[in-house]
């Protein structure tokens, strides 16, 4: 099983990567391109999984070659888990992503990472309402001390597809 | 009063009122929306891109993206 790590440019996905690998990681190119994706291994419970290094996106519509690399890689992958990673400080685009990443109908897991940032500049988010709107596990990290990253790898199991209709319905709109 | 991003100075603050139609996806990945507050940060000489700043994180657009949204800028 595949599990893609997704996310903005610069909001630590490749350091929640290596969190989760270890050091057991190799690079390869992807043809056509000049932009690098890492993969490596993560053990879930007693099974292996390949975690996949995404380069960072803003939105799933392309606008240079290593976003196409994301695309490619998300849409090429429907049965991958994919680990959104947002920038708790810039929630609001990062749910954007999160959004349209859902939409595609993939399961997905939100980490919400830089919690430490938030929580100095008095960002306030209610992670449990958050999960119950979306659908999907929300786990709070801090991948630079290695806050929440258990708790992130134990619920990727639970990484669910949602309809985005039923996430307009919780939230009220049409 | 309304005026272009592009045309914008130093330091000016606005709320978006209106984007070009196509554009609208395009800059949505970015955090820019209808409504949403932007503050210009920096304008480039020769033609260069601005930069704005938008939920304390700055974004670069070039020229003629910054053309196609219209700001409701406080006086």
């Amino acid at each position: 099983m595949k599990v893609l790590l997704m996310g903005h440019p610069n909001v630590g996905k490749s350091v929640v990567f290596n969190r989760l690998t270890g050091s057991n990681v190799s690079e390869s190119n992807y043809p056509g391109t000049t932009v690098d994706y890492t993969k490596g291994c993560v053990w879930v419970g007693h099974k292996e999984m390949e975690l996949i290094d995404v380069p960072g996106t803003f939105s799933l519509e392309p606008k240079d070659k290593a976003e196409e690399v994301a695309v490619k890689m998300l849409k090429g992958n429907k049965n991958a888990v994919v680990v959104c990673i947002i920038d708790s400080t810039k929630i609001e685009r990062g749910l954007y992503l999160a959004l349209e990443i859902i939409e595609m109908g993939n399961p997905v897991i939100v980490a919400l990472n830089m919690w430490d940032i938030a929580e100095d500049k008095n960002i306030d988010i209610d992670e449990k309402k958050l999960q119950q709107i979306l659908g999907v596990p929300v786990v709070p990290t801090i991948a630079v001390s290695g806050k929440g990253i258990k708790e992130l790898v134990s619920k990727i199991k639970e990484a669910a597809s949602v309809k985005i209709e039923s996430i307009m319905e919780n939230v009220g709109g049409k | 009063m309304k005026k272009k991003l592009s045309e914008m100075n130093y330091g000016e603050q606005g709320i978006v009122k209106s984007i070009n139609e196509e554009l609208r996806k395009q800059v949505a990945g970015m955090g820019i929306r209808v409504n949403k507050k932007l503050k210009m940060a920096t304008k480039q000489p020769i033609k260069g891109p601005v930069v704005v700043t938008v939920d304390e994180s700055n974004i670069s657009l070039g020229l003629g993206i910054a053309d196609k949204i219209i700001m409701e800028v406080e006086s």
